[in-house]
């Protein structure tokens, strides 16, 4: 398992409409044929649009923010702050 | 010999481009700082422009991550990341680029060579302001100042002379871009509490403009370490762009400074030394 796989479903969310569009239509489908494979926890991570569990697991903010500006997985970009303010937020 | 007259240093927030097309509140101040660069630009008239970048996860991010690279294509479309923003084919000065990139390698820089790619954002942005006509081709070299390990500020300052040593025995007027922040997060825990970009570090970008200001590129160099560069955001590591341009173009102080302290980023125009 490697943070890579989340890492780069995000780099290629901004380069291939057509996995935007799988992402919207089927995501858990279009989740299961990502390579290198996602692990189960990263899967049902993305899938929940769990930013801040992501954020934890050490992917890359700048990747996991195109989640939120191109409005995939329940995610929009006030969502995507508000998350990972939560998952940082002292107590 | 190649003439170096000059630099600039510029943002490339994506969404500035829109906000000066719409009039918004900000536009104006947008209109002034661009344009005053771009006026900078104009009167040095310069043949080509060296482009000192960060690509942003677009074109390095999955085949492999060049610390360095030079782009050697006779020209290239953009921006890949935000297909809503004008797009633009920018000129490249490939014989210069290929010229610069072997001259780096033998001169112990070990700089790979990008032979087909789009640029992103912070190329086109910083263009459209400063060169919308595409009337000055350029050499795009790519600096990772994004995607941990980053370079040493001291190693790009020094790829910015080596690449003026360069252009010695080249002919025409040759001028410096760099683009990018000195404290900006996208997307991190350091966001602001009203966005999903932040300014981490605000006193460090009030430190490197002091130093900027006083020519002191020396210090700016010795206080721009990696760990300063963390602290100041995930995007901060854009300051080494601006380090590699003052490397090429020289020490003077600035003949324009001036900062968006909301934005953690500034404008610059420097004469060559």
């Amino acid at each position: 398992m490697s943070i890579y796989a989340v890492n780069k479903i995000c780099y290629r969310v901004v380069h291939e409409p057509e996995l935007r569009q799988a992402l919207t239509d089927a995501p858990e489908q279009a989740l299961r044929a990502a390579t290198p494979p996602l692990s189960e926890e990263e899967l049902q991570a993305l899938l929940a649009g769990d930013v801040g569990r992501l954020s934890k697991l050490g992917a890359n903010h700048f990747l996991l923010h195109q989640l939120g500006r191109f409005r995939l997985l329940g995610l929009d970009l006030p969502t995507y702050a508000e998350r990972i303010r939560a998952a940082y937020r002292p107590g | 010999m190649a003439e170096i007259v000059g630099g600039v240093g510029v943002p490339h927030t994506p969404h500035f481009p829109g906000i000066v097309d719409r009039d918004e509140p900000l536009g104006p101040q947008l209109r002034r700082l661009y344009g005053t660069a771009a006026r900078h630009l104009r009167e040095l008239a310069p043949d080509v422009l060296i482009f000192f970048t960060c690509d942003h996860y677009n074109i390095f991010f999955v085949e492999s991550v060049p610390i360095f690279s030079i782009g050697v294509a006779p020209s290239a479309p953009g921006p890949s990341d935000y297909r809503e923003l004008p797009a633009y084919t920018v000129p490249i000065a490939s014989d210069l680029a290929r010229h610069i990139q072997a001259a780096a390698v033998h001169g112990d820089f070990d700089v790979g060579m990008s032979q087909e790619f789009e640029f992103d954002h912070p190329v086109t942005v910083p263009l459209h302001f400063l060169t919308p006509e595409m009337d000055v081709p350029i050499v795009p070299v790519f600096v990772n100042g994004l995607i941990p390990p980053l370079p040493s500020a001291a190693r790009c300052h020094a790829l910015g002379a080596r690449i003026r040593e360069a252009l010695t025995g080249m002919p025409g007027r040759v001028a410096a871009v760099a683009s990018g922040s000195f404290s900006l997060e996208v997307g991190g825990p350091r966001l602001s509490a009203t966005s999903h970009t932040g300014i981490p570090d605000p006193q460090w970008a009030g430190r490197v403009m002091d130093l900027m200001r006083a020519g002191d590129v020396a210090r700016l160099v010795a206080e721009a370490s990696e760990e300063q560069l963390a602290r100041a955001g995930n995007a901060a590591g854009e300051l080494l762009t601006w380090i590699a341009m003052l490397g090429l173009v020289g020490h003077s102080p600035a003949a324009f400074l001036e900062a968006q302290p909301d934005f953690g980023h500034a404008f610059g125009c420097w004469l060559a030394s």
